[in-house]
């Protein structure tokens, strides 16, 4: 086990590198810099100022030594300084934004989880229900309301006319702090929460049935039965504990999926994570901000990964890494 | 059994998640809702001003987070700046320089120096005063040797001119003659030539020396008095005092303020993305929409039908344009990033005067206006804003919309139609196609790229539309221009502070992306601020009419339209002033009715 973990880590540093040279290579490939935009913004300023610290900058250096540059300091935890937000290191940037991110991205997925899971075994218990085709019917309309329309709906109907969510950020003033703080945290979740776990949900309700039902066809589970085992026990014990595998593998991805599922939700919900500060730093070309987080959700993504290997072998016996 | 754990889990996750977010909370633990304060004051009749209230702003994008005048870059900054930081000199209505922190100002007869007289008694944020060193540290400061490396971009604006300042801002010396302090509340600003722009130029917002005195240039972007609320010092209305970044801005009076003690407790800016806006306006969760982006035009009627709010709408300062690239740069010139009008090879067809006119009389801008624009915007015949005195409508030949005129302009310019297809060959026989280019990022410009399309194809000019552009790749093309592009869709924000438009148009300016080269105009830009004529605002209003009329006729660019800025506030709001320029103006006179 231990090997097999130390084994997935050390792959990490190859692929980090190819990632490294993915990430810097598609920068360099996109047409302008982060001071290009600029000088159309404020025709008041002399094109020769930003030439100036472009050079200062070293965005005029060859492509090898910028590389060079950017992954030698990448390796000691430094990511140089934004080129949009003067002055603010990249790592203090994705700092204050990656809790928000992390806190909205475990929260939908609780809430997907908490949804999805009981619903998807009721449905598989009770197929061709009443409840099962309201929740297929809610399935397919989940995966298709596009994010940020729901977003729009949400916060119109729920937070515009009735009042009872926030719209917008992650706490209503600054002064809020405590217990109060965590509260407001919470209450300004719940629509973008909702919002990100949408599709999620609906996915997750149509896998947990078809693996449920798929299990609950299966000979072990017949041979449960014709024994005498309650219909209870064989839902919990039996069923459950298998059909929850491929579902563990879908969360391992997940960690990804929600953190670029949160680039739109964020930008509509104007909460501050790490979605819109990506979103903002790609139309801006502000390339150390970029490289940087997609770096940071390759190795979650790699991270992802792992975890699920790992719990795949928690929960499937007949897994062993040695 | 295994789903209870999971469960568990993630709730354990998310506790402490949350409880180690809320330990790092700043622990002034002031509870307030988002909106109302105890109003202080008696509650007397409406129109006579109360003190006390809190109003909150929304605007669609934050902040970088830079909120250091020599250092910032965005209008979004500028609404936390243009309520924390004062300049010497303020505009009026007429755009005319009025005193502000400076009280009265003499220059002198060649107009290469100013020598100004500070008020006193001015206090800054943290209670210390303002002298006339603080004006110098802050001239000194956009001089420095350093400061565009760090990431400034004021000094072409605002120091360039000043004495000395080529070899201070090489680090050749450290002596600074620029900008002197004759005593505590003197400042002389000496220029290297007679200055027609000398009250502009000493309209920078000042910055305090005991603050950022010993930091070095380079370390001033990073500075905690740059970038946190609560030390961010100036000496305006409001003191920035707290933040959720990306969130909320707040601004809280500064009671000492010089002029007077604003009425508001607080303002609050928000960060609202543009399409809650109108609804958090309506459900009175925000007070006001303003900088830099407004109402959007198509939102006007909505707005107007709330009866809690009121409207302001103005012209804005600036103008979208369809530019034909009248020359392209040689592949050489641009490699090396030269800009020679003397290398420039004219661009078949599009250098042709008549065609750019016949262009001009086949689109109808009015019509742009009104369905684009819904009517607010006007259209503008010469690219100088329309406040400014410079601004001459009957100079400049106005195009209106005439497709026959352009039809025969054509004719008489030789481009027929010689194979009956409906479309115009050139003048020796061979097919003509012009291509259109345009940026995406503009709602407005990209519908009105089709829009032009059609106008021009009416009149039988074969147009190709080319796929928008995302803007960065756009302006990259745009100005290497050695390229096959004909006409450009662009547009322009100008300054308020002067209306020459020397950057813009003349021939060796970067941005003078047609690449016009006209000998009268580069006599007629060259005049209107030679000096000592220029020192008279007519002499050089006459220069600009000319200039209008030539730009007009030769037509580099076919100014399409200017839009106008539309503001909304919750009635509850008064005292509310807006300059030509900008919303926020002397906030310490606004104040709230319930």
């Amino acid at each position: 086990m231990y090997k097999y973990i130390i084994r997935r880590i050390l792959i990490f540093i190859p692929m980090l590198f190819a990632l490294t040279i993915i990430v810097f290579g598609l920068a360099q490939l996109a047409p302008g810099d982060a001071l290009s935009g600029k000088s159309l913004a404020d025709p008041n300023v002399d094109p020769e100022i930003y030439e100036q610290q472009r050079e200062a900058l070293g965005l005029n250096d060859p492509i090898h030594v910028q590389y060079w540059n950017w992954i030698s300091s990448a390796a000691q935890g430094d990511f140089g300084n934004s080129l949009i937000f003067n002055g603010r290191s990249v790592m203090e940037l994705i700092e204050a934004r990656f809790a928000n991110t992390l806190y909205l991205g475990l929260f939908s997925l609780a809430i997907t989880i908490i949804v999805a899971i009981p619903i998807g075994i009721y449905s598989a218990k009770k197929p061709y229900s009443l409840l099962d085709y309201g929740a297929t019917g809610f399935g397919f309309l989940g995966l298709a309301i596009p994010n940020f329309f729901f977003g729009l709906i949400a916060i119109y109907v729920l937070s515009i006319n009735l009042g009872w969510f926030p719209s917008q950020g992650t706490l209503s003033s600054p002064g809020v702090s405590g217990f109060a703080a965590f509260t407001d945290r919470i209450h300004h979740m719940v629509l973008p929460g909702i919002t990100l776990g949408l599709a999620g949900t609906a996915t997750y309700m149509r896998y947990m049935r078809s693996e449920v039902l798929d299990v609950l066809g299966s000979d072990y589970i017949r041979t449960a039965k014709a024994k005498g085992m309650s219909e209870r026990n064989v839902l919990y014990k039996h069923t459950l504990r298998n059909a929850l595998i491929p579902i563990i593998t879908l969360m391992g991805f997940e960690i990804g999926v929600l953190l670029s599922g949160a680039v739109i939700t964020e930008q509509v919900f104007q909460y501050p994570g790490l979605g819109t500060l990506f979103l903002s730093s790609v139309m801006n070309r502000d390339f150390p901000v970029v490289m940087a987080i997609a770096l940071i959700l390759g190795i979650l993504i790699l991270i992802g990964n792992l975890i699920a290997d790992i719990l795949y072998s928690i929960v499937d016996p007949r897994i062993r890494y040695d | 059994m295994l789903k209870k754990k999971w469960l568990l889990f993630f709730v354990f996750m998310l506790s402490v998640g949350f409880v180690l977010a809320a330990c790092n909370e700043d622990d002034s633990s002031k509870e307030e809702g988002n909106k109302t304060q105890a109003e202080g004051g008696d509650d007397g009749a409406s129109g006579e001003p109360q003190k006390g209230g809190t109003i909150t702003g929304a605007m669609d994008t934050a902040p970088a987070g830079v909120f250091n005048p020599i250092f910032y870059e965005e209008a979004y900054e500028a609404n936390i700046l243009d309520f924390t930081h004062e300049s010497l000199v303020s505009q009026n209505k007429e755009l005319e320089f009025e005193p502000h922190l400076a009280k009265e100002w003499e220059i002198n007869e060649d107009q290469t120096e100013i020598t100004l007289k500070l008020e006193e008694g001015v206090k800054w944020h943290d209670g210390e005063e303002f002298t006339a060193d603080d004006v110098v540290f802050t001239y000194k400061a956009i001089s420095t040797h350093g400061y565009i490396e760090a990431g400034g971009i004021r000094s072409s604006e605002f120091a360039e001119r000043l004495l000395g300042y080529e070899e201070f801002s090489k680090g050749e010396t450290d002596e600074f003659e620029g900008v002197v302090a004759e005593d505590d509340y003197t400042v002389t600003f000496k220029f290297t030539e007679p200055n027609v722009t000398i009250l502009k130029d000493v309209s920078f917002s000042i910055i305090p020396e005991h603050i950022f005195g010993e930091v070095p240039i380079d370390e001033m972007p990073e500075h905690p008095a740059t970038l946190n609320p609560g030390e961010v010092i100036g000496t305006g209305p409001f003191k920035f005092t707290e933040m959720l970044e990306r969130e909320q801005y707040v601004l809280e009076k500064h009671a000492d303020y010089w002029k007077q003690e604003p009425y508001l407790d607080k303002i609050v800016w928000r960060v609202v993305d543009q399409s809650v806006m109108l609804g958090l306006l309506e459900s009175e969760e925000i007070d006001f929409i303003a900088d830099p982006s407004g109402v959007p035009a198509p939102d006007y009627e909505t707005v107007s039908g709330l009866e809690h709010v009121e409207i302001i709408e103005q012209p804005d300062f600036g103008y979208q344009l369809m530019g034909f690239k009248i020359n392209h740069r040689t592949d050489a010139d641009v490699e090396a990033g030269k800009i020679e009008p003397d290398n420039w090879v004219p661009n078949e067809d599009m250098s042709e005067q008549k065609v750019r006119q016949a262009m001009a009389y086949a689109i109808d801008r009015n019509a742009l206006v009104d369905n684009l624009l819904y009517g607010h915007g006007s259209v503008i015949n010469a690219p100088i804003a329309q406040q400014f005195w410079a601004y001459d409508e009957e100079a400049a030949t106005k195009y209106e919309f005439d497709p026959e005129k352009a039809k025969s302009l054509l004719d008489e310019a030789g481009y027929k139609d010689t194979n009956d297809d409906g479309f115009r060959e050139t003048p020796d026989g061979k097919e003509w196609v012009v291509n259109l280019n345009y940026p995406t990022g503009n709602k407005l410009r990209e519908d009105s790229a089709p829009i032009l399309e059609k106008f021009l194809e009416d009149v039988g000019i074969n147009i190709d539309l080319r796929q928008p552009k995302e803007m960065t790749a756009y302006q990259e093309e745009l100005e290497k221009d050695n390229s096959d592009w004909d006409l450009y869709l662009l547009g322009w924000s100008l300054g308020s502070g002067d209306p020459d438009p020397v950057g813009l148009w003349n021939a060796g300016a970067p941005y003078n992306y047609s690449r016009w080269n006209n000998e009268e105009s580069e006599k007629l830009l060259k005049e209107a601020v030679k000096t000592p004529e220029a020192f008279e605002q007519e002499y050089r209003a006459k220069k600009y009419s000319e200039w209008q009329s030539v730009f007009s006729e030769d037509l580099p660019a076919l100014l399409l339209y200017a839009q106008n800025k539309i503001y909304a506030h919750n009635k509850r709001l008064n005292g509310v002033n807006p300059m030509p320029y900008s919303y926020n103006n002397e906030p310490e006179n606004w104040w709230v009715s319930d």
